[in-house]
């Protein structure tokens, strides 16, 4: 744990990693984020350099969104898959001089750089940074705010998925327009040495968010959260994480089993769903007109919407908003993406 | 509802976001396939990474299409297909 944080701050084990799952109140942090600015610790998040002249072949082969092409000044979001065409994780692409920098998704780095050792050519050096380097993010309709004050308010009109590297307080930190909520989103990938004075200095400006209002808000924009969402034997096509799938592309590993399977029109598919008093487990059942037609992936009381949210996964001809269906008793109606709208789409960056 | 009238009632609605896909790929030239677009893909920024450019453009392909102007709604009617669905065809909104 690099950074400090706060006393009472409750922590949880996601994958390999250890993080803050809140550090005051859930409701309170989620609340800031939509509308208002938070900083993140996304220290849970790995960073792997992928260097070597091989590196952008590589690249291009193991990431499944085209990258040949992504210059130090990008970066991009896409899924990293097994011949099966399973999601190992899903990362954030950083082009760099000599190569990329992958950024693992909470708590999957070890299980992310295993796959990528295992799958690496002879002229691709894989590099584990996470000893030297970590991430701490902004998001929040006025996060743009907070990094003119931080930083350089030029930086906060940065386009979206746009890198610029900087200097903050004489420390080299690479500075980029992220997002995973819908909302104004940043991130900085900074040396561990240098982590807890611009995690300090940012808390001067907003208060922390934990990984739970993180992942509530992500849910509400169907930001997909590899954890929770590729849990079993379950294809990118019933995830419906398509979009960070790049078909068009000539190869990558899994491109042969994700166009099988869209081929097929066989399987599940993932929808949103609200309503109910409790929150069900993973796993339970989803009933339409009586009949089981599914089981709930996972699921969480909506601080925005003051009821349960959650995903389903469901035959593919009921995959569709505006139905109503059980689960587990409690009558829940199927939802259209997003779930809540975010305040950054009707605020301009002034 | 039986499950087969929800099933019906999904179908309704697939057919919509099937046609607003084609209409988009069209419109746009894009060289996806419209149906390999989900339901619930964002169409800006992340997921299509249409821009502002590109909604112009589909206010008129909308209108043309659906006979529904958008000019004057704000963006989130653009926040995935399906929620666009709900705007091109209001009966598809769940109560309606």
């Amino acid at each position: 744990m690099t950074l400090t944080h706060p006393e009472g701050t409750v922590y949880g084990q996601m994958g390999d990693a250890t993080v803050p799952l809140r550090f005051t109140d859930l409701s309170a942090e989620y609340q800031v984020l939509r509308d208002r600015a938070v900083a993140l610790d996304l220290s849970g998040h790995t960073l792997i350099e992928i260097g070597g002249p091989g590196a952008v072949d590589f690249a291009q082969r193991v990431l499944a969104r085209d990258v040949e092409y992504l210059t130090s000044e990008r970066c991009m979001m896409s899924l990293v898959l097994d011949d099966d065409g399973r999601v190992v994780d899903q990362v954030l692409a950083f082009g760099r001089e000599d190569g990329l920098l992958l950024e693992s998704s909470v708590g999957a780095g070890a299980r992310l750089l295993e796959h990528l050792r295992a799958v690496a050519d002879e002229d691709v050096e894989i590099v584990d940074r996470s000893a030297d380097l970590t991430v701490i993010g902004l998001e929040g309709p006025y996060a743009w705010g907070v990094v003119g004050r931080l930083i350089d308010g030029e930086l906060a009109s940065l386009p979206f998925e746009a890198v610029s590297d900087t200097v903050w307080n004489d420390v080299e930190i690479v500075f980029a327009r992220t997002g995973f909520t819908g909302e104004y989103g940043y991130q900085m990938i900074v040396p561990i040495e240098s982590a807890a004075d611009l995690w300090n200095a940012t808390l001067e400006h907003v208060t922390p968010s934990g990984q739970e209002a993180l992942e509530l808000a992500m849910l509400e924009v169907r930001q997909p959260i590899p954890r929770l969402e590729t849990t079993g034997d379950v294809t990118v096509i019933e995830i419906g994480a398509n979009w960070l799938v790049d078909v068009t592309k000539d190869e990558f590993v899994g491109k042969e089993a994700v166009l099988a399977a869209f081929e097929s029109r066989q399987g599940r598919r993932t929808v949103g769903f609200s309503g109910g008093d409790t929150v069900p487990e993973p796993g339970a059942r989803v009933l339409a007109g009586g009949e089981d037609v599914g089981e709930v992936v996972f699921a969480v009381r909506s601080v925005g919407l003051g009821t349960t949210l959650g995903l389903a996964r469901v035959e593919a001809g009921l995959a569709a908003a505006g139905l109503e269906l059980t689960v587990e008793g409690a009558d829940v109606t199927t939802l259209t993406s997003p779930y809540i709208v975010p305040k950054s789409w009707s605020i301009p960056i002034i | 509802m039986t499950v087969d009238e929800l099933r019906a009632k999904a179908a309704e609605r697939r057919q919509t976001c099937s046609q607003i896909k084609k209409m988009i790929v069209s419109r746009l030239d894009l060289e996806v396939d419209p149906d390999w677009i989900t339901d619930d893909q964002p169409l800006f920024g992340r997921g299509l990474e249409l821009d502002s450019l590109d909604v112009l453009e589909l206010y008129v392909a909308i209108e043309a299409e659906f006979g529904v102007a958008l000019y004057d709604s704000e963006m989130a009617v653009f926040g995935s297909i399906s929620r666009l669905a709900d705007e091109v065809d209001p009966h598809l909104r769940a109560g309606a």
